[in-house]
C-alpha cells in the first residue's frame, strides 16, 4: 500500500514538472507576449519525437553491433522492429550502455529536443507575424493536429501509429528505483526553467514582451523590434516545450501520436489561466491542479490508493477529467479572468529609488 | 486503365459533391455564428456529433424507413437547442462581460470540452464499452452506378439538393425580410442595430438556432452515409474552418469554398492514391495549406461573395 502511494507522488512529480514547464512557456508566450501559442502540443511532440528517436536509433545501433545481430528493416527506422526492440532492452540491462553513457544521451537528446523545438518555434512565428490573435490560434492549432496526423501514418520517425517504444531513461539501468531517481531529475528541471524564466521575464526583456502584449503599435515607437521579440518569445517557449515532451518521452519510455492530441494544448491553456496569466507562480499553482486532476481521474492510480469503482465509472473517468477542464476553462473566463493569482505591477528597483530620492529632494526644498 | 481513371474520378466529384456540400452547410453555420457574434466556435464540431448521435437514437428507436424523418428532425432540433444552451450558458454571459475574441474562443475550447468528453463518458457510463461507433440502421442506397466506380446514392442526392434549398432559402430570409434584415444589421454593427429597435438578442438566438439547425441536419446525413464516433465532427472542424475563412465569412463565398474543398479533397486524394499510393489518410494536409495560405495572403477571403449585404432596392 504504502509503495502504491509513493508511486502515486513519484508519478505526480513527474507530471507536475512537465506540466508546470509547459505552463511556464504557455505564460511567456501568451501571458506576457499575448501570442497565442494554441499549437503548444506540436512543440511538445516534436522534442519528443527528436529525443526518442535519438536515443532509440543510437542504443539500438549499439546493441546490435555489441550482440552481433544484423537488424532486417525495410523502410521502417531500426528501432521500430521487434529485433531492435530487443537489442535495446539487452543492450542496457546488459549493461552494454552503461549508467554515464545512458545519462550522456539523456541530456544530448533533451538538449536537441530544446533546439529542435526552438527552431520549429522561429518557423511558427512566421505566421504569428501576420495574423491577429483567434486566427493564429486557429492556424497553429490546425498545423498540431495535421502534424500528429502525419506522424500517425508515417514510419520515419515515428514508427507510425505503433509508436516508438521502449526508449531507455537516464536511469534505466536503476531497476526498481529509477522512477524516483527521474522524480528527482524532473524536478530539479523544473526549478532550473522557474529560475530561468522568473529571471527572462522580470527583466528589461520581460518588460518589452508585456509592451507588446499591451500595445504593439506603442511598443514599436518606443524602439522595441517586435517582430524580433515574438520570434523570441516563441523560440524560447517552444523550445522549453520541446524539452518538456522529451521529459515525457523518457518517463513513459513511448512516443505515440495519439499521445499529442489537442488536449494537451487545451490542459496547458486551463493550467495557466486558472493560475493567472503572465504570473509565473501562478503557472506553477495551476500546473498543480491539472496534473493532480491528471493522476486521480486515472483508474490504476485510484486502484492503487484502494478506491474501487464499477466498471462503467473507471471507464468514464480519463472522460470525466476533460469535462471537469472545460468547466473550469468557462468558471475562469466568467468568475476570475484574472486567474487565482493576478498579475502583479511591475517593479523597477531603480525606478523606485530614483522616486524615493526625488521625494526626499522635494521635501529639503 | 483509362476507364479507371475517368471513372474513378467521376466517383471522386460526387463524393466531393457531398462532402462538400455538407462543409458548405456546416461553414454557413460557423460563419453565421461568428459574423453575428464573433466567435470562432470551435464547439461547432460538437453539434454536428450530438445532430448524428440523436438522429441515430431516433432512427433506431422507430425501424424501417419510417425513422428516417424524424431521425433527421430530431438531430436537427437537439443540435440547434444545444448550440442555444451553449450561447444561453457560456457565451452570452461572457459577451455581456466583455471578452475578447480569443477569449470567445478558449471559451469555445471549454464547451467543446464539456460537450465531447460528455458525451464520450455517457456513451462509457451507459454502454459500458469505451467507443461506440454509430451508423443509421436505415442506409443510404445508390441510385445509379457508371462504371462499377462512381456511385450516386440517395445520400448524395439528399446531401446535394438540400444545400441548394438551403442556400436559396436562407438567402431568401437574409435578404428579403425583415428578419434577415435585421441579423444583417446586428451582424454589422450591434450598438447601431440596437438602437434602431432591432432585438439583437432575439437576433443573436436565432442565428444560434439556424446554425445548430444546419450542424444538426449535416450530422444526420453524415451517420445516413458513414459511421460516426464522438470525435468525428472534431476531425471536420478544420475543413469547416478552412472552408469559412477561405469564404471570408460571406454567404455565397463560403458555400462555394465548401464545395470546392469537398471536391479538392476527394478528387486529390483520388488521384494521390492512384499515382503515389498515399491513399486519403493525409488528406487533411489539403485543408491546413489552404487554411494557411488564405490567411497569409488573402486573410480577407478568396470568394467574397456577399448575400449578406445585398440591398434591397
Amino acid at each position: 500500500m504504502a509503495v502504491e502511494i509513493g508511486g502515486i507522488i513519484v508519478q505526480y512529480l513527474v507530471i507536475y514538472s512537465v506540466y508546470a514547464i509547459l505552463a511556464l512557456s504557455f505564460n511567456l508566450e501568451y501571458g506576457f507576449g499575448g501570442i497565442p501559442n494554441f499549437g503548444k502540443v506540436l512543440f511538445v511532440s516534436l522534442g519528443a519525437y527528436a529525443a526518442g528517436s535519438l536515443v532509440a536509433y543510437i542504443v539500438t545501433g549499439i546493441g546490435a553491433s555489441a550482440l552481433g545481430v544484423e537488424i532486417a528493416s525495410e523502410g521502417t527506422p531500426p528501432y521500430c522492429t521487434g529485433a531492435g526492440k530487443t537489442a535495446m532492452t539487452l543492450a542496457v540491462s546488459q549493461g552494454i550502455v552503461g549508467p554515464s553513457s545512458l545519462f550522456l544521451l539523456f541530456i544530448t537528446s533533451l538538449a536537441l529536443a530544446g533546439i529542435v523545438g526552438a527552431i520549429a518555434g522561429i518557423v511558427a512565428s512566421y505566421p504569428a507575424l501576420r495574423l491577429r490573435g483567434d486566427f493564429l490560434a486557429i492556424t497553429l492549432l490546425a498545423l498540431s493536429e495535421v502534424a500528429r496526423l502525419i506522424a500517425y501514418n508515417s514510419e520515419w520517425p515515428a514508427c507510425s501509429f505503433n509508436g516508438i517504444s521502449g526508449i531507455p531513461g537516464p536511469f534505466a539501468w536503476l531497476t526498481g528505483k529509477s522512477d524516483l531517481a527521474y522524480a528527482g531529475l524532473s524536478v530539479a528541471l523544473l526549478i532550473l526553467t522557474f529560475l530561468y524564466v522568473d529571471m527572462a521575464t522580470n527583466s528589461p526583456w520581460g518588460r518589452a514582451l508585456k509592451a507588446m502584449r499591451d500595445d504593439e503599435i506603442a511598443g514599436e515607437v518606443y524602439g522595441y523590434d517586435i517582430p524580433r521579440l515574438r520570434m523570441q518569445a516563441l523560440a524560447i517557449g517552444s523550445g522549453l516545450a520541446g524539452m518538456a515532451g522529451a521529459m515525457l518521452a523518457f518517463y513513459s519510455g513511448n512516443v505515440n501520436a495519439n499521445t499529442y492530441k489537442p488536449d494537451l494544448t487545451f490542459m496547458v491553456i486551463a493550467a495557466t489561466m486558472l493560475g493567472g496569466a503572465a504570473n509565473n507562480i501562478g503557472a506553477l499553482l495551476g500546473a498543480a491542479v491539472i496534473a493532480g486532476l491528471e493522476i486521480f481521474f486515472n483508474p490504476s492510480s485510484l486502484e492503487a490508493l484502494g478506491v474501487s469503482l464499477p466498471q462503467n465509472v473507471s471507464l468514464a473517468m480519463p472522460y470525466l477529467k476533460y469535462v471537469i477542464m472545460g468547466l473550469i476553462i468557462i468558471g475562469v473566463l466568467l468568475f476570475r479572468p484574472q486567474g487565482l493569482i493576478p498579475e502583479k505591477p511591475l517593479r523597477v528597483p531603480l525606478v523606485e529609488k530614483a522616486r524615493k530620492r526625488l521625494q526626499e529632494l522635494m521635501e529639503k526644498r | 486503365m483509362s476507364s479507371t481513371v475517368v471513372y474513378g474520378t467521376l466517383g471522386a466529384i460526387f463524393n466531393g459533391l457531398l462532402v462538400g456540400s455538407l462543409y458548405s452547410m456546416m461553414a454557413l453555420g460557423l460563419s453565421l455564428i461568428y459574423r453575428v457574434t464573433k466567435i470562432p466556435n470551435f464547439a461547432y464540431a460538437e453539434y454536428i456529433t450530438y445532430g448524428s448521435y440523436f438522429a441515430y437514437v431516433a432512427a433506431v428507436s422507430i425501424p424501417g424507413s419510417k425513422g428516417l424523418v424524424p431521425a433527421l428532425l430530431l438531430g436537427l432540433i437537439s443540435a440547434a437547442l444545444i448550440a442555444l444552451a451553449s450561447d444561453e450558458l457560456g457565451f452570452k454571459p461572457l459577451w455581456k462581460k466583455g471578452a475578447t475574441p480569443l477569449q470567445l474562443l478558449v471559451a469555445s475550447i471549454g464547451v467543446g470540452l464539456i460537450l465531447r468528453y460528455g458525451l464520450l463518458g455517457l456513451i462509457v457510463l451507459v454502454i459500458g464499452s469505451r467507443y461506440l461507433e454509430i451508423a443509421t440502421p436505415q442506409r443510404s442506397s445508390t441510385i445509379f452506378t457508371l462504371g462499377g466506380l462512381a456511385s450516386f446514392t440517395t445520400a448524395h442526392a439528399l446531401a446535394i439538393s438540400t444545400a441548394i434549398l438551403l442556400a436559396a432559402g436562407l438567402w431568401f430570409l437574409f435578404t428579403r425580410t425583415k428578419i434577415g434584415k435585421g441579423m444583417r444589421a446586428t451582424a454589422s454593427n450591434p450598438t447601431l442595430a440596437r438602437i434602431s429597435g432591432i432585438n439583437i438578442y432575439a437576433m443573436r438566438r436565432l442565428a444560434w438556432l439556424l446554425a445548430g439547425g444546419l450542424a444538426g441536419f449535416s450530422g444526420f446525413v453524415y451517420a445516413y452515409y458513414n459511421v460516426v464516433n464522438p470525435e468525428s465532427g472534431w476531425l471536420m472542424l478544420l475543413w469547416i474552418f478552412a472552408a469559412a475563412i477561405m469564404g471570408g465569412f460571406t454567404f455565397f463565398g463560403v458555400m462555394i469554398a465548401g464545395v470546392i474543398l469537398g471536391l479538392a479533397q476527394h478528387v486529390i486524394s483520388f488521384y494521390g492514391d492512384l499515382y503515389l499510393g498515399v491513399g486519403a489518410k493525409y488528406s487533411p494536409v489539403i485543408a491546413l495549406v489552404t487554411l494557411v495560405l488564405v490567411l497569409l495572403f488573402r486573410p480577407e477571403g478568396v470568394i467574397r461573395m456577399e448575400a449578406l449585404a445585398v440591398r434591397r432596392a
